[in-house]
């Protein structure tokens, strides 16, 4: 029958396996909520669900990564629907405008030099192109590039196929390029390169509107 | 893009060119890239798209960390929601096999655990009077008063004989926030109206108070709203919305994250409720 001091040794067991992933989950579900009261509302849903079933966690396995599976249908689930409403306009147009941009940059890219510009910007600059990436680009870069998850764990917490994670973060590392890009030519990190094509014409009509 | 056919006899420029990603993740077992190497070697063109591709992806990654790795304001949880995680699994302290059984749907049981509406006059007070009122709220004692038909009517009625001032609880115009009923309560030695409500997520507890000389006081985050103060303190692993209208102290006692907490309140504010 239920023992209350199982129970407790239960409780500890998870907290000490499953906090200290606390922050990386409030960075990932800051980022896919966009405000900090969601985000907390999401870890503390995750732990909770995550505890409730915990017994079916298998010891020795990734925590982490579980955790993150968690968050993620937990996400997708119960916010991402009042989310979606209030950006699926924008999504689905920025989805369609990457979509060109994708495919006529990969030709782009030797010439292009974003990447010593990155050094330059600022943390919240990078947050905001984090941020305009559509959904699904977002969390897998995320969990690629800054949780370091292995593509087979990211098939795993999200449920795709392997191939799904290549191609999604193929196309949202260079979405990302591309929007921190955008972020240098706005705060004026990089120069405006003219008329190359590697810098996207509303960005260079905001700097022209800023500096006139 | 456009690269010249190579011999290689393990990749060429079109597989590494699509896979060049999962090449500089590490992500090739050892036969592929011996394969990916054999052709870097020998292919100038592709071995400058590694290389540029390398460049990107390491710069993109230290970028991220910077903005969002543990150091970072945007990588670091609020001291709070640890404690307030701690709490809630504390509350969550059920065998789990019970859990496991329970045909309520989570988001439904953690909304069910959630929602006590304390009202407390506020001013002067202190915290332990809100963790008062959650104690209280939490124990769930049966009410003494339901709701009917009659709305608020009939529990108004029913308290008039029973505290030296009339409580006037809010209207909370969110749609699906019922009146349950009410009991007598009391925060420390001085009465109190208690008044249930069903939220379309769980429940929240009132306590109403009389405080004319503005004993009562709550610590925790100030939001305005408009004229009105409202206090937002968390204990317990609830979250109480405390206000004064005059001489009045308002708890409202809740499951409900602070923002969702705070909607209600405004709800009963925007119509001028008290």
């Amino acid at each position: 029958m239920f023992d209350l001091r199982q129970t407790d040794l239960t409780r500890g067991e998870f907290e000490e396996l499953a906090l200290k992933h606390l922050d990386p989950l409030y960075s990932a579900a800051l980022r896919l909520t966009k405000n900090d009261r969601d985000a907390e509302d999401l870890v503390q849903d995750t732990f909770l669900r995550a505890y409730r079933f915990f017994d079916k966690f298998e010891r020795g396995t990734n925590m982490k990564a579980w955790l993150f599976k968690i968050l993620t249908n937990t996400f997708i689930n119960r916010y991402r629907r009042s989310v979606k409403e209030r950006n699926i306009v924008e999504g689905s147009e920025k989805d369609a405008v990457h979509e060109r941009f994708v495919s006529r940059e990969a030709a782009e890219h030797a010439a292009n030099p974003e990447q010593f510009f990155f050094d330059r910007l600022l943390s919240d600059d990078v947050l905001k192109a984090v941020d305009s990436l559509p959904i699904d680009f977002r969390l897998v870069v995320i969990l690629a590039d800054l949780q370091e998850f292995s593509y087979k764990e990211i098939a795993e917490i999200l449920d795709v196929p392997v191939g799904t994670v290549m191609s999604r973060l193929y196309r949202g590392r260079r979405l990302l390029q591309k929007a921190l890009a955008r972020y240098a030519v706005v705060s004026g990190v990089l120069q405006d390169v003219g008329d190359d094509g590697s810098i996207d014409l509303e960005a260079y009509r905001k700097k022209r509107g800023k500096s006139a | 893009m456009a690269i010249e056919p190579t011999l290689s006899a393990a990749m060429d420029c079109g597989e590494i060119e699509r896979s060049v990603d999962a090449y500089l993740d590490g992500e090739f077992d050892a036969r592929e890239r011996a394969e990916a190497d054999l052709h870097l070697e020998g292919c100038e063109r592709c071995r400058a798209l590694a290389e540029e591709r390398r460049g990107v992806r390491d710069a993109l990654r230290a970028k991220l960390r910077e903005a969002m790795a543990a150091l970072a304001p945007a990588g670091r949880a609020p001291q709070e929601l640890r404690k307030r995680v701690e709490e809630a699994l504390a509350r969550r302290h059920r065998p789990l096999w019970r859990q496991a059984l329970s045909p309520i749907p989570l988001a439904t049981a953690a909304a069910c655990a959630a929602g006590a509406l304390v009202v407390l006059a506020t001013h002067g007070g202190d915290a332990a009077l809100v963790e008062e009122a959650v104690r209280s709220h939490h124990r769930a004692l049966p009410l003494e008063v339901l709701a009917s038909v009659g709305g608020e009517g009939p529990i108004l009625a029913w308290f008039a004989d029973k505290l030296d001032f009339n409580p006037s609880p809010p209207r909370f115009k969110a749609s699906g926030v019922r009146l349950l009923g009410a009991r007598l309560s009391h925060l420390r030695e001085w009465p109190a109206a208690y008044i249930r409500y069903e939220l379309p997520r769980g429940q929240a507890g009132l306590f109403i108070v009389d405080d004319p000389k503005g004993r009562f006081d709550a610590s925790g985050r100030e939001v305005r709203m408009g004229q009105q103060v409202i206090r937002l303190v968390a204990a317990r692993g609830y979250n109480v919305a405390v206000w004064r209208d005059r001489e009045i102290v308002y708890s409202l006692v809740s499951d409900l994250d602070e923002a969702a907490l705070f909607d209600l309140v405004r709800t009963a504010q925007a119509e001028g409720g008290r």
